[in-house]
């Protein structure tokens, strides 16, 4: 009795224990069937149904600024104007309850709102979508309007039209419009740099998106913590310049108007720090406004004073001095007797600018003169071999540290193909080419008693993450002694002195080197020499004691006044402003006279 | 086999009485005392899992209600981004050297050859001529300030009068969103604050 009465509930207990235990089981197996086995079928069925939706994490290309932290070029957000023609030309339809539709707005009434918005033709607007649907009936898509800005495509959403989408793109504002567009460059449409630092330094600017991966309910909402970020956004870097921006205004205001004055073709003013090499301004008319460079000329838009070389002309007779006097070919003491038209060694005619008999020259007074005889005679002491390797060093024929896109060396042919004329007219400035930057690299090397620094015109760039970049390098390199740039310093004082253009150059206070130069222009037709066309430069450093900037005021054609005279106005106001710019203690003593004639 | 015996032995009053049948007693009250904290146990596992059920449902009910709250400052904070986009296009190149340098012109200031910053004798327009002109012949352009009045003298313009004809249709500048220029006796356009 007691053995019956006590099995039948352990059985039963048994019994229910079992089923619970294969409902379990059963559970367990199907779990693990959907959350193991067949778990990627259903995670994709799931998603599949719009739980999961990504997005795009923009990041924006990196500033641009000047030596003071000032913006040069920033980001923006611009957007696209896109349509959907096919509903667009129903107009804005509301729906009631019993299903009757209503036409509350016409696509006419509609496109001249965007219309008024974007300030554009009502009928052009108008026109977009009934040509879609004319060319198509089932059109989808179509573009109003490219680079709307954030008020505008604000004003547009407010409309509420629902057949418009608004893609968000990259901008690029630049603030201070063409203050140094020439070095700036600009980006395309799609974001893409096109030219100048944009360029050059593009992978320091550039940015790269980002992707973050969301689940989402019905209403958008995304799920509390299913937020992954699978590629992070790294905003680009941003690029720090040596300009000042507001000297580089006043040199390309300056510029324009002389450029305006003298008639000529386009016109450059470049400042560089002579102790660090520093480009601090370089100007350039005409120039591009990177906000619309399509407004310039395309042949505009660049910076021809890295990409255009000239023949100098006579700013090459401070470095054909320099390296006579390095060498030990001749001295400060040194004379030689030049009329103002001679024939030289091999037939070589050489011809000063202007009539003079046979004077007997010391070194300085050939500068002063800027006699091509005069230094003609001085080159002939100078092998041809050592004058070559001496403008290599002064870095004459390749091109500068700064590396501008499109950048030329310049023409410096080998000894072997200098000819005797040649071998004369490279010692004043002619049968080779220079860029600007090349020429006022060589006179930086003068100023800062003969050691040449890498020209640079990018400061740093600080990527997002706060490392520093592409700072300049401060190693220089000595081409001749102290004693020897000092000696060239002062008889380029004495030409700023003692020269025809002395009262148009002099800034009271400051002692001033300079030279000038008026070169003669290749016809790329013909390969002679064009008549009666110039390129004219003017350049020099202050205070000459010790020497703190260089300025370049060039000249391409002038037609007012073709010597080098047409430059001189605008170099004494750059050079004025420079030195109040960056309040340059006055010199405090007076030139050296050095005598002209031996 | 030993119960009927002691049954047996019950019926006889002589027999002394077995210590054994008190200890039988208190075994059977033992089972009566458990019963009383076995039930509260179960009461505070059931409170325990309606408690834990609630909890778990206040806070989804935070969690949602906080995801809302993000979405709503996401929100605001993408219209303050739009506002702050806004603002920046339309300040932007008012502090450009060129506009600078035409007000000041404007207002009769010159940019002279000799200055060591210190003011001598009274504010007056300078007489002498500015080293350049920036507003009769500014040559600097700046597509986004060509047509913006100037601060100091809204009858005119800064810089280059050509910019505007050769810029009618500047993509990247801030257009007022009319045809028509902006009316020049209001001066700056002064920015909507939202």
């Amino acid at each position: 009795m007691t053995t019956t009465l006590s099995r039948s509930p352990r059985r039963r207990t048994v019994v229910a224990l079992s089923v619970v235990l294969i409902v379990l089981i059963a559970f367990v197996v199907r779990l693990v069937d959907i959350q193991v086995v067949n778990a990627r079928e259903h995670v994709d069925e799931a998603l599949a149904m719009g739980l999961q939706n990504s997005r795009v994490e923009y990041a924006s290309r990196g500033s641009i600024v000047d030596e003071n932290g000032v913006t040069l070029a920033s980001s923006v957000h611009r957007y696209d104007v896109q349509v959907d023609p096919m509903l667009a030309a129903q107009g804005l339809v509301s729906r009631d309850d019993d299903g009757t539709t209503r036409v509350e707005a016409t696509w006419t009434d509609l496109a001249a709102k965007i219309a008024g918005v974007l300030g554009e033709d009502p009928a052009a607007v108008e026109k977009v979508v009934t040509d879609a649907v004319a060319a198509d009936p089932g059109s989808r898509y179509a573009l109003i309007a490219k680079d709307v800005s954030t008020e505008q495509y604000r004003a547009l959403a407010d409309l509420g039209l629902p057949f418009l989408v608004f893609p968000p793109k990259a901008g690029r504002v630049y603030p201070d419009g063409a203050v140094g567009g020439n070095l700036l460059g600009f980006v395309g449409g799609d974001g893409q740099a096109l030219a100048g630092l944009e360029l050059a330094d593009n992978d320091c600017l550039s940015s790269q998106d980002g992707k973050v991966v969301f689940q989402q309910g019905r209403d958008g909402v995304v799920l509390p913590g299913t937020e992954v970020q699978t590629e992070p956004a790294v905003d680009g870097g941003t690029l720090k310049l040596t300009i000042d921006r507001d000297l580089q205004w006043y040199m390309g205001q300056l510029i324009a108007e002389q450029v305006q004055n003298t008639g000529a073709v386009r016109g450059a003013i470049t400042v560089v720090e002579a102790k660090t090499g520093k480009v601090r301004a370089l100007a350039e008319y005409p120039t591009v406004d990177p906000n619309d460079p399509t407004a310039t000329p395309a042949e505009e838009r660049g910076s021809w004073a890295f990409t255009d070389p000239n023949e100098p002309g006579s700013t090459f007779k401070a470095l054909t001095a320099a390296i006579g006097l390095e060498s030990g070919a001749f001295t400060q003491d040194t004379t030689v007797t030049a009329s103002s038209s001679e024939t030289l060694r091999g037939g070589a005619r050489v011809t000063d600018a202007f009539a003079h008999g046979a004077n007997n020259y010391t070194l300085t007074g050939v500068l002063i003169d800027s006699s091509n005889v005069g230094i003609s005679k001085f080159a002939e002491m100078i092998p041809a071999q050592t004058r070559y390797d001496y403008l290599q060093k002064f870095g004459i024929g390749s091109t500068t540290a700064i590396d501008f896109p499109g950048e030329s060396e310049g023409i410096l042919h080998p000894v072997g193909d200098w000819g005797d004329q040649t071998f004369y007219n490279t010692s004043f400035g002619q049968g080779l080419a220079v860029t600007i930057p090349q020429l006022v690299g060589a006179y930086q090397t003068i100023a800062n008693g003969g050691a040449r620094l890498p020209l640079s015109l990018v400061e740093s760039c600080t990527a997002a993450d706060g490392t520093v970049t592409d700072v300049p390098s401060a190693e220089g390199q000595r081409v001749v002694s102290a004693d020897t740039a000092s000696k060239v310093s002062q008889m380029l004082e004495n030409v700023a002195t003692q020269g025809a253009l002395a009262s148009q150059v002099a800034i009271p206070g400051y002692r001033i080197a300079i030279k000038t130069g008026t070169g003669e222009k290749t016809d790329p037709t013909t390969g002679a020499y064009k008549p009666d066309a110039y390129f004219t430069t003017m350049i020099g450093f202050a205070p000459a004691d010790d020497p703190q900037y260089i300025v370049s005021v060039n000249l391409d054609e002038p037609r007012t006044v073709k010597s080098s005279a047409a430059a001189a106005p605008a170099f004494q106001k750059a050079l004025t402003q420079v030195l109040k710019n960056y309040r340059v203690i006055p010199s405090g003593t007076t030139s050296p006279e050095l005598p002209k004639f031996g | 086999m030993s119960a009927p015996q002691t049954i047996d032995a019950a019926f006889l009053p002589e027999f002394p009485v077995p210590v054994r049948e008190p200890r039988r007693l208190h075994v059977v009250d033992a089972p009566a005392r458990r019963r009383v904290p076995r039930r509260a146990f179960g009461v505070i596992a059931v409170l325990g899992a309606v408690m834990i059920a609630l909890v778990q449902m206040g806070l989804s009910i935070l969690t949602t209600q906080s995801s809302f709250e993000i979405a709503s400052l996401t929100q605001q904070q993408r219209d303050l981004t739009y506002q702050k986009q806004i603002l920046y296009d339309e300040v932007a190149g008012l502090n450009s050297p060129q506009y600078l340098a035409a007000n000041a012109a404007a207002l009769g200031m010159v940019i002279d050859e000799t200055s060591d910053g210190a003011v001598i004798g009274a504010a007056k327009p300078a007489e002498g001529a500015s080293s350049v002109d920036a507003i009769g012949r500014g040559s600097v352009r700046n597509a986004l300030i060509s047509g913006v009045p100037l601060v100091t003298d809204p009858q005119k313009a800064a810089g280059p009068a050509a910019a505007t004809d050769t810029a009618p249709a500047d993509a990247t500048a801030p257009t007022t969103g009319s045809a028509t220029p902006p009316p020049i006796s209001d001066g700056l356009p002064t920015p909507a604050t939202r």
